[in-house]
């Protein structure tokens, strides 16, 4: 039994260790990639380290991530220690069920969570953003901290406490000089499980933040569309911080130690009768000198990392806005669906603050704003704004403050959804359907149309794209029926499809993960969003972008004003201005999806996107349809079925 | 024994209005209908009977199953890491156990990014492989990605609080029950594992309640197909809207949670007896 630090011991953690730092590796690794590849390393380059300097929300986020982290681990280890403790001496039925209390927001899926809070914070008309994302923070790290702390205490003997009183401790005495020496090892627990906690945390955050608030999580989380390798050079540099830190903390004292250590063995020998007697009740040990070391440059780390990316974000912040600027724009927009160098120039021409958040789909948009959340401009799809009209969201568009009105494109304008465009602005456009690999799928099999993605051949070999509009569009189109079906007979019979789908393709039903996939060519065929494809297709030549002759859906995103729009005037600025054309050009070509400025459109098909057909979606082919307003049990039936084909 | 009971007051107020209340909200969506306005309150059972069928049964044992794989194999491998840890020199545990820690601190979806590159078709594992001469291996979206992410994910807190435990154990009581007969195996089992029982419980219930709720990692590893109790959850809030059958299903969880955890504490409070 003594031969633990053998060759088979070390073999073991070796392994372990390969285990846990196998991703962080290659994070590393690919932080120095010249392209911006994550699986094939190109070439050696610090492009992604200066980009992230330039980065003003990243920089933003790690200042968030990281403070509030510590005052959050602060707070909770305070908070949470005087309640041990406090518990230890309360009465039985008092400290069960506050013990049982504590244990709902551990047990809890944090998704449950995250929604309960954040209908507390609406319902108590408390602003979402930084104190918000604060006080959930403290309000799941604190069970932690009670958690570790709790059974440090309760393996204390009640009785050293009491003696320290009656040898004349006075109570604040006695808690400082004997208990929390004590309970230690606890805290120290309890702090790292705390500070890990939050500084990882994406759910939480994610639902009770707002006004442009966003940790490292949500930031990476809406990088999901492209992943961004400044991210990995973020993690990096926070690696190599911690590490050196640690091992700075760790080798001085060492050093010093060396020379003490003849003296500390003596003090050991002597005292370790003692500790024998005690037996095994938190014994205050030499290496808890070690453990608060860890645990104190662990926090210098930290708070550097917070001071510098913080002093450097309030500097860029008052760089990039001017003395005087209080005007804001609330814009809520699809992630990675903006080249967010415009929101500069946007916010410098106009001499404004945007605070733009984004979401992952039309629904979780929806959710946000049912909850209380407060937006002036948002961008979504067709059947959305229908129900935003539908439910009294969103106020009339003034179209004589849209300069550029005459530029769009008469085609994409006067659409089912808003007739007349009274509420909606184009935002771009395209249609739906399948990505293939011309060197995988035999041309003659595409006359199959959407029963493409039933021809056993290719069994395995692709992606769905995993929500439930789209898929039924899918299965509808494929069986000849329309998209906007409400006959129960059909919805079930595109229901059978998918099933029939689910037993013998085998298909993957991706998020917005496919497009990676598509680029490394993991897959023969992927059902995708045009703008989507298009860009894959720049990335990937092997690729093409076929619509089936059964029809597809043909859809519209667009820029619409809040009914409780702060800043009407400068809501309207923006929408004209992302009508300009350099402006539309330059977004265009940066996300990929089609323009509804004429003459942009025109450009990109002999510019940028010359030769690629997903660029041009087809239009005026009567079997395509736009999605419409579903009513509520329609719209749960679709979402059930389709869950019921996801977890077959 | 009156000192420092006022200390719990700050934190009783705070449990009322952070976790009770919102609780409460919780509830009254699982057991009403009529849409996500809570003015209209009508009260039903209907939730809670939509769950009785075969799809979503099959997803609850689905979550089962991965929870207790996963949280099988980070105890089983968690645990002897642990252990050869507490027995290491004084200055190398707590470099050890920052080792450990660290991955924790680099952001969870980054990881899972990482191994999403690793594990993909044309990823960097059969790209090596590839260049070995074997043929590409599948891995992605397959109960091996999902599994192998949670337990890349969620280890460390298996290992953190079993150490925590080891460590203070009195390494002399080992030496004394060998001297006195045991043989390695009893050994441990009589007083190495019962001893730190506490930290293993702790462990066990942590790593099972992230594994059984997770859905990001599920989402990103497994892809769309892959519904375990988190994603039904996540999907009635975000995409479906129906915040009334997703209540039932948090709360149902919630109690299968719960009775886990009397268990775990019903053994652990033996432990403590027996002792």
């Amino acid at each position: 039994m003594r031969k633990y630090n053998g060759f088979w011991a070390r073999l073991y953690i070796a392994v372990c260790f390969a285990f846990f730092y196998l991703p962080i590796i290659v994070t590393v690794i690919f932080s120095f990639n010249s392209s911006k590849s994550l699986s094939h390393f190109t070439g050696f380059s610090l492009r992604w380290y200066s980009a992230l300097i330039e980065d003003n929300e990243i920089v933003q986020a790690v200042y968030v991530s990281v403070t509030i982290a510590v005052i959050a681990t602060i707070v909770s280890t305070i908070l949470g220690t005087m309640t041990a403790i406090g518990l230890s001496r309360s009465r039985k039925v008092l400290k069960d069920a506050i013990l049982s209390i504590n244990d709902i927001p551990i047990l809890n899926p944090d998704i449950v969570t995250a929604i309960s809070w954040m209908l507390l914070f609406s319902s108590m008309g408390l602003a979402k953003g930084y104190f918000t994302m604060l006080l959930a923070h403290i309000g799941f790290c604190t069970p932690f901290v009670i958690t570790s702390v709790y059974p440090k205490v309760r393996s204390l003997d009640p009785n050293l406490a009491n003696a320290a009183m009656d040898l004349g401790a006075t109570p604040v005495q006695a808690l400082t000089k004997v208990i929390l020496p004590m309970i230690k090892p606890g805290i120290f627990a309890g702090i790292l499980l705390a500070f890990t906690m939050s500084f990882d945390d994406f759910v939480i955050s994610y639902f009770v933040t707002g006004n442009g608030v966003k940790n490292i999580s949500i930031v990476v989380y809406n990088m999901t569309k492209r992943i961004n390798p400044i991210i990995n050079a973020l993690s990096t540099i926070v690696i190599v911080v911690i590490v050196a830190i640690l091992i700075v903390v760790n080798l001085t004292p060492r050093i010093v130690e060396k020379r003490a250590a003849a003296r500390r063995a003596a003090r050991d020998a002597a005292g370790a009768a003692a500790i024998e007697s005690s037996g095994d009740s938190g014994i205050y040990r030499p290496s808890e000198h070690r453990h608060r070391r860890i645990g104190a440059g662990a926090l210098i780390a930290v708070l550097g990392i917070a001071l510098v990316a913080g002093s450097y974000a309030a500097a860029k912040k008052s760089s990039s806005s001017s003395a005087g600027a209080v005007r804001e724009l609330r814009v809520y927009n699809a992630g990675e669906y903006m080249d967010l160098s415009l929101l500069d120039r946007f916010q410098q021409e106009y001499n404004c603050t945007v605070i733009y958040e984004t979401f992952d789909s039309n629904e979780m948009m929806y959710t946000k704003l049912l909850a209380g959340d407060q937006y002036d401009i948002l961008v979504p799809s067709d059947y959305m704004i229908e129900r935003l009209i539908k439910e009294d969201y969103l106020q009339p568009i003034d179209w004589s403050l849209i300069s550029n009105k005459d530029a769009i494109d008469p085609n994409v304008m006067d659409k089912a959804y808003d007739p007349g465009n009274v509420y909606s602005v184009p935002y771009f456009w395209g249609s739906v359907g399948i990505l293939y690999d011309k060197t995988v799928v035999d041309k003659k099999d595409l006359k199959d149309g959407w029963n493409l993605l039933m021809n056993t051949k290719y069994k395995g070999n692709l992606y769905m794209y995993d929500s439930e509009r789209d898929s039924f569009m899918v299965a509808l189109k494929a069986l000849g029926y329309s998209m906007n079906t409400t006959d129960e007979k059909q919805i079930n019979d595109a229901y059978e499809w998918l099933i029939r789908q689910r037993r013998t393709m085998d298909p993957i039903y991706a998020g917005d993960d496919v497009i990676d996939n598509m680029i490394s060519g993991n897959k023969a065929m992927a059902v995708v969003y045009s703008g989507d494809a298009a860009m894959i297709m720049s990335e990937n030549d092997k690729l093409d972008y076929f619509e089936p002759p059964e029809g597809t859906n043909n859809w519209y995103d667009a820029m619409v004003i809040t009914r409780d729009c702060r800043n009407v005037g400068l809501a309207h600025d923006f929408i004209d201005f992302m009508l300009q054309e350099d402006v539309a050009e330059q977004n265009t070509a940066y996300v990929g999806y089609s323009s509804p400025v004429k003459a942009v459109y025109e450009k990109m098909q002999k510019g940028t996107y010359a030769g690629i057909d997903a660029y041009v979606p087809r239009t005026g082919y009567g079997k395509d349809e736009i999605f419409g307003y579903q009513d509520t049990d329609i719209k749960k039936l679709f979402a059930q079925l389709w869950t019921k084909v996801k977890a077959q | 024994m009156k000192h420092f009971r006022k200390l719990t007051i700050p934190y009783i107020v705070w449990c009322v209005i952070f976790i009770l209340i919102p609780l409460l909200l919780i509830a009254i969506y699982a057991f009403t209908t009529g849409g996500n306005e809570v003015r209209t309150l009508n009260f039903t059972l209907s939730n809670f009977a939509k769950i009785n069928e075969a799809t979503y049964i099959k997803v609850f044992i689905k979550s089962l199953e991965l929870g207790f794989l996963t949280t099988g194999i980070c105890l089983a491998a968690g645990y002897p890491l642990a252990y050869i840890i507490s027995r290491a020199p004084e200055e190398s545990q707590d470099m050890l156990i920052m080792g450990v820690t660290i991955p924790t601190w680099i952001n969870m979806l980054l990881r899972t990014y990482a191994w999403m590159n690793l594990l993909s078709d044309n990823g960097i594992i059969n790209t090596l492989l590839g260049m070995l001469g074997i043929d590409p291996v599948h891995m992605m979206y397959t109960n091996f990605s999902v599994i192998l992410g949670m337990v890349c994910n969620f280890m460390p807190f298996m290992i953190i609080p079993i150490h925590t435990s080891l460590r203070k154990m009195d390494h002399s009581l080992i030496e004394a029950a060998m001297d006195l007969g045991a043989n390695p195996f009893q050994t441990f089992r009589r007083i190495i594992l019962k001893l730190s029982m506490p930290g293993v419980i702790n462990g066990v219930v942590l790593v099972f309640l992230m594994a059984i709720s997770s859905f990001v990692i599920p989402k990103l590893l497994g892809g769309g197909q892959f519904v375990l109790i988190g994603n039904l959850i996540e999907s009635q809030f975000i995409s479906i809207g129906d915040w009334n059958f997703g209540s039932a299903i948090s709360l149902i969880l919630a109690a299968i949670i719960l009775i886990a955890l009397r268990l775990m504490k019903k053994m652990d409070l033996k432990e403590v007896e027996e002792n």
